[in-house]
């Protein structure tokens, strides 16, 4: 224990005597989610929008209305026509014209069955999808404000469930987290284990009477504290600035975190295992891991949507169980019987790749 | 349940060798690197262990300090058995090597300490150690200095120290005064011989041909095999030359 605590203290001396590196570690988290949150943003408040009104009733006025109080869209012309909903888009640039039928609110009343027709512009498809899915969303709160048994024709989409106003940070956040303690954990661990054998001075500690997995974990831990930090930071920006929920246990919510701290720290000890030199170290863990990571794990592109051999190649990276498992306890409030496979996975993972590396370092001494 | 092994007597076998190798031989799949070498070192002699580059010499080494498991062969190290008993050769050996090895970002001290810690001395004792240490190398000012802004040659001496620190039997070292200026190569091999006067056996390793007049006896690998060894008077008398230079080149090229 001596030993790994003397490790423990000369790791961390390199830490704090690399200000630079400090302070990238500890300030890109907080840069990161505040840029993602208040630039990257794709929630559209205040599109323009045009509604030709048919039928002029009171529950054709009060869908209007609706529409206008949700904040996301401000009618910025009534046309009479549809020709003229065609030169709004020319010259008012309007992003959705809605055209309520006439005679809506008998039909509403009567045949419990209206269409409502949406107009979008596609040219930013985004753009188009989410103001379709707030249409979506304002028409069946309007349905059931209106009468509990009326149907809509129009299908709601899932993805509104847990994020009801589409808020684009929620699904941001546990992709920073994820992405942030990959940096910190995998590539900073990574790192440091290759100079030590770039510098010859592993070969040093090697051949003194030392448990190599005392120098390992001795030289892992700072790291996986700093992430631990980070992503604390993370989460209290989000919940603080961006109003994030927390709907889960916050025990849960960090016992996730850690399990993912010891998979990535054992990713990037696997990583050094296999590399001489610090670039190769860096190469390899920004290519092999970082970028799927960002790409794979459901953050940037759904899986769904990916090619079926892409979505196989996602689970053998981390990020993807660990997103779904933030996602779930913060978002849907579950608990540890609900995500206890995803920690599985990722403690298995880590355990796996642990072995190995120390395995390897064993070997090759 | 606690599973109480066999007492198995941890006391060094009394020899006047401090190492005793015999047939050790290390195969990476078909290449064979190290060819069933084998040799004695007494107590306190300085053995000078030359060859060209690739001729086996750091595998060999890393066998003997244990770091690299040996194909075939045996190898008693500071009395104990390089196949049954790493751990106790570790406490007991020394290690520098060519490369500069200790942290730039820690200071003298800190290097120091590191190693002296893992190396399991006392802490008080390990300071006295350090300092007694730095005072001979006259750098004990300089402790708090960072091992980076100190020149190559100093640098050597303070990790040829810090591999000494734990008093070693047997210290190897791989090429230390590659780099350095023949000035500090001179007080190098005064402390490599002021160490080996208290009994410390050292196993050097050079690619200086005046070094290698120093040593008490030399060996000269070539292919993984190791069949020259004897005293420098006694090798050029065998080949027949006057300088351990001709030995050497008659010896790797012929």
């Amino acid at each position: 224990m001596k030993e790994l605590r003397q490790i423990l203290k000369k790791e961390f001396t390199h830490i704090f005597r690399d200000r630079i590196t400090l302070f990238l570690v500890l300030a890109i988290p907080i840069m990161l989610v505040l840029l993602f949150g208040f630039t990257i943003s794709t929630d559209i408040h205040h599109a323009t929008i045009s509604v030709l009104d048919l039928s002029n009733d009171s529950q054709s006025k009060a869908l209007v209305d609706k529409i206008t109080a949700s904040g996301y869209f401000e009618v910025v012309s009534y046309p009479k026509s549809e020709q003229e909903i065609d030169n709004d888009f020319k010259d008012k640039n309007i992003k959705l014209a809605i055209i309520i039928p006439s005679a809506f609110e008998e039909q509403l009343t009567n045949e419990k069955f209206v269409t409502i027709q949406i107009i979008s512009d596609v040219s930013d498809m985004n753009v188009a999808s989410i103001l379709n899915n707030y249409v979506k969303a304002i028409l069946n709160d309007f349905t059931n404000d209106f009468n509990g048994t009326a149907t809509m024709p129009i299908e709601l989409c899932t993805q509104m469930m847990y994020n009801p106003e589409a808020n684009s940070v929620y699904m941001f956040v546990p992709g920073i987290i994820t992405l942030i303690m990959i940096i910190v954990t995998a590539l900073m661990s990574s790192i440091t284990l290759a100079r030590e054998v770039e510098t010859g001075t592993m070969r040093m500690l090697l051949i003194a009477p030392v448990n190599k997995a005392w120098v390992v974990v001795g030289k892992v831990i700072p790291y996986m504290i700093l992430s631990f930090i980070s992503t604390i930071t993370i989460i209290v920006i989000s919940v603080l600035v961006f109003k994030m929920p927390i709907k889960g246990s916050v025990w849960l919510l960090l016992a996730v975190c850690i399990v993912f701290m010891l998979t990535s720290a054992s990713f990037g000890t696997a990583i050094s295992s296999l590399v001489k030199t610090q670039i190769d170290a860096m190469m390899i863990t920004m290519m092999g891991l970082f970028l799927p990571t960002a790409l794979l794990s459901g953050f940037l592109f759904p899986i769904d949507n990916m090619p079926y051999f892409f979505q196989v190649l996602a689970n053998i990276f981390p990020g993807k169980w660990f997103i779904i498992a933030i996602k779930d306890v913060m978002l849907k409030g579950s608990g540890f019987f609900d995500i206890w496979l995803y920690m599985l996975i990722l403690f298995a993972m880590a355990a796996i790749l642990m072995t190995v590396s120390l395995i390897r370092l064993d070997k090759r001494r | 349940m606690k599973v109480r092994l066999p007492f198995r007597p941890q006391q060094a076998i009394d020899t006047p060798y401090s190492i005793q190798v015999e047939g050790l031989t290390k195969r990476f799949g078909e290449f064979t690197a190290v060819n069933h070498i084998s040799f004695e070192v007494k107590k306190g002699e300085i053995f000078g262990f030359l060859g060209a580059n690739g001729a086996g010499k750091t595998t060999a080494i890393r066998m003997l300090c244990s770091l690299l498991q040996p194909t075939e062969g045996k190898a008693m190290i500071a009395g104990y058995d390089l196949a049954t008993q790493p751990k106790l050769i570790k406490r007991h050996i020394g290690y520098m090597s060519q490369k500069f090895s200790l942290y730039d970002d820690l200071t003298i001290f800190e290097n120091m300490q590191l190693f002296g810690t893992i190396y399991g001395i006392p802490r008080k004792e390990l300071k006295d150690r350090i300092f007694s240490r730095l005072e001979d190398l006259h750098l004990a000012d300089k402790s708090k200095t960072l091992v980076a802004s100190i020149p190559l040659g100093w640098k050597q001496k303070l990790a040829f120290a810090t591999a000494m620190l734990h008093r070693p039997d047997i210290v190897f070292l791989d090429e230390p005064t590659s780099g350095v200026d023949p000035i500090v190569r001179r007080e190098f091999w005064n402390l490599i011989y002021e160490a080996a006067s208290h009994g410390v056996t050292i196993f050097v390793t050079t690619h200086y041909m005046d070094e290698a007049e120093y040593c008490g006896r030399i060996s000269i690998m070539s292919h993984g095999e190791l069949k020259l060894i004897g005293t420098p008077t006694e090798l050029k008398e065998q080949m027949q030359v006057d300088s351990i230079e001709k030995v050497f080149v008659k010896y790797v090229v012929r």
